[in-house]
């Protein structure tokens, strides 16, 4: 390769690095921004955080629905179980939940990295710059600093994949066993990790049927013992509230939404990562990232479209979309690909020394997110680049597609003031306290109850009455009702609806809280 | 009935002392074929699209038809008996 060509590649590295690099730096300030919030940044937040007190004391949080606190949570235990070991020490709070996401999502880039060094015969720049590329996705930033399991799932996800792809080969039987113990883990965080230990098992079945019939034997019954251990525990409601309680509509535009707004945020590496998925089903052998990948973003991006699932759901092919491509890259750049005659592998290597870098770059723009106000404007406007979802805030994705999670801007002092003022109110009551935010009365100190969407849920499976809650709207025994996004069922909101009043909103990160207090009765 | 063929099974022989402490690679397993795969995708996409079509046959009193999850799955199907039917004739190579 020619000097200028070399010094050319690596100019061009160098801008792909730095600009994923300052995607980075948006997310860790983002991280530090959401760390010291105490209150719900996206909707059911402090859910999760009051499933981690109620792991934290011994107890399962699944739970009859019927009776007071009408409370029951629909996320499978390990990642709150993870985290109860803080509240002994803190109390219920949110900073440790997302901090442990933000570590988990660190950790699933730095084994993208590794895969992509270890299997894409030691490429480090293109390393680097694919777990980069993970950190800069868009679904990756909403989710990674958030109190929720889905980012932990992923990580056990890309653990449990990184180690399978090596260990199974060679017949590691201690790497085998701990990556399908990973795999558990990663379901036992969130029921969508199905779809990852599917695709492992179904890449074992094709390597080596008869061995991987006696892993996936084992695997399954060590599931199963959890899965029935914690059913017993509950009396029962484990089955009812994580299982019957998770099944929601479709809703197909949804989905083709998320699809084309994947496609557009990532084209730049999934069309490579494409091209090493048929490679390897008509030339190559099939590895297990290619299964993954089809697996996560086929049978992901469906489930995508249910009702309360959103862009999340494609994080896990953008971790598989990281390592194949990059592994692709590596392979070309090294000449490790065998191709038909009509093509010459040393012509497309040079190539793809200026096209590798392009392509980071391209990806780096079409994944940019950033403030525009404060030290960022002077960036914004080097780079063209206006506030489009915010007045403070520019997402390359629009808040357009449904399911799009509309967060990812930074919180001002506005909306800590906002949250103090809603917990003040909660404290000027000596009465219960009906929220669809548990961050609120757990800040008051009071009682978490009822979880919304979970009433909803088995509402629309015809497993929830709502008798004793009911009555309690109507003998107006919470003294203040708290709603945001309507979730509850509607023979609930009818009966606020009867007995509540609203008396005011108050405005915090972007959303009205209803603040409704008991209607008064008027005189005959 | 499809009958998937697999391959002979290898032939047994003692390594050389000097071979056995190698780790061992997956190369002696029975590997699926790309054949192989290649029947097996396109029967589960041919049963699956069947199976679709059939839920709005057996199940008589349902109303409005192929629903969109439904003509998702059989897009899918459909999609997956082509790449199916178009591994077949790579024969006994690994999948």
């Amino acid at each position: 390769m020619r000097p200028t060509i070399i010094h050319l590649r690596h100019t061009l590295m160098l801008a792909a690095t730095i600009s994923l690099l300052f995607s980075l730096v948006v997310y860790f300030l983002y991280a530090a921004n959401l760390l010291a919030f105490p209150y719900d940044y996206d909707q059911g937040e402090g859910f999760e955080v009051h499933d981690t007190v109620i792991f934290s004391r011994g107890e399962l949080p699944y739970r009859d629905t019927e009776v007071y606190p009408f409370y029951a949570s629909n996320y499978p235990p390990l990642f709150h179980v993870m985290a109860a070991p803080f509240v002994w020490f803190f109390g219920p709070a949110y900073w440790y939940g997302r901090l442990l996401g933000f570590i988990g999502s660190l950790i699933s880039a730095v084994a993208i990295s590794y895969a992509v060094y270890r299997d894409g015969q030691r490429q480090a720049w293109i390393s680097l710059l694919a777990g980069l590329a993970f950190l800069s996705s868009n679904f990756v930033y909403h989710i990674g600093p958030l109190y929720r399991q889905h980012t932990m799932m992923v990580t056990f996800e890309t653990l449990a994949v990184v180690l399978l792809a090596s260990a199974f080969p060679r017949r590691d039987r201690r790497g085998i066993a701990i990556a399908l113990l990973l795999l558990i883990c990663a379901g036992y965080t969130k029921q969508l990790a199905a779809i990852s230990a599917v695709a492992a098992i179904t890449w074992m079945f094709l390597r080596a049927p008869r061995r991987a019939a006696a892993w996936t034997a084992a695997f399954v019954m060590a599931g199963s013992a959890i899965f029935l251990a914690l059913n017993i525990a509950s009396g029962g409601q484990w089955w009812l509230q994580a299982v019957v309680a998770n099944v929601n509509d479709f809703m197909r535009e949804q989905a083709f939404g998320l699809f084309l707004l994947w496609f557009k945020l990532h084209g730049f590496l999934l069309i490579p990562a494409v091209l090493l998925l048929i490679y390897e089903t008509y030339i190559d052998r099939l590895s297990l990232y290619s299964i993954w990948f089809a697996a996560a973003a086929l049978l992901g991006g469906i489930a995508s479209g249910t009702w309360g699932a959103g862009d999340s759901y494609l994080v896990t092919s953008v971790a598989a979309m990281c390592i194949l491509s990059g592994i692709f890259f590596s392979r070309i750049v090294t000449q490790n690909l065998r191709l038909p005659r009509a093509f010459s592998i040393a012509n497309i290597s040079a190539a793809a020394a200026i096209v590798i870098p392009l392509l980071y770059l391209g990806y780096a723009r079409a994944t940019l997110k950033m403030p525009t106000d404060g030290s960022f404007q002077p960036i914004g406007e080097l780079l063209g680049i206006k506030a489009n979802v915010r007045e403070d805030f520019y997402d390359s994705a629009t808040f357009d597609v449904g399911g799009y999670a509309h967060i990812g801007y930074f919180l001002t002092p506005a909306d800590h003031a906002a949250g103090d003022r809603i917990v003040e109110l909660i404290r000027a009551t000596d009465k219960p306290v009906l929220s669809e935010e548990a961050g609120f009365t757990m800040a008051a100190g009071r009682d978490v109850v009822t979880n919304p969407t979970q009433l909803r849920n088995l509402h629309l499976a015809g497993q929830f009455k709502g008798e004793q809650l009911i009555e309690m709207i109507e003998g107006q025994q919470f003294g203040l009702v708290i709603l945001r996004a309507l979730f509850y069922p509607p023979p609930v909101l009818e009966a606020l609806d009867r007995f509540y009043e609203h008396q005011k909103s108050v405005r915090m990160n972007d959303f009205d809280y209803l603040i409704l207090r008991p209607k008064i009765a008027e005189e005959p | 009935m499809v009958i998937l063929r697999l391959r002979p099974p290898p032939l047994h022989f003692t390594a050389p002392a000097n071979l056995t402490k190698l780790p061992l690679m997956d190369s002696d397993d029975r590997a699926i074929t790309k054949r192989q795969l290649g029947i097996a995708l396109a029967v589960i996409g041919i049963l699956g699209f069947a199976g679709i079509l059939a839920i709005d046959l057996i199940d008589v009193g349902r109303q409005g038809g192929i629903g969109p999850a439904q003509s998702l799955a059989l897009l899918l199907m459909a999609a997956l008996t082509i790449i199916g039917l178009s591994l077949v004739p790579l024969g006994d190579a690994p999948a």
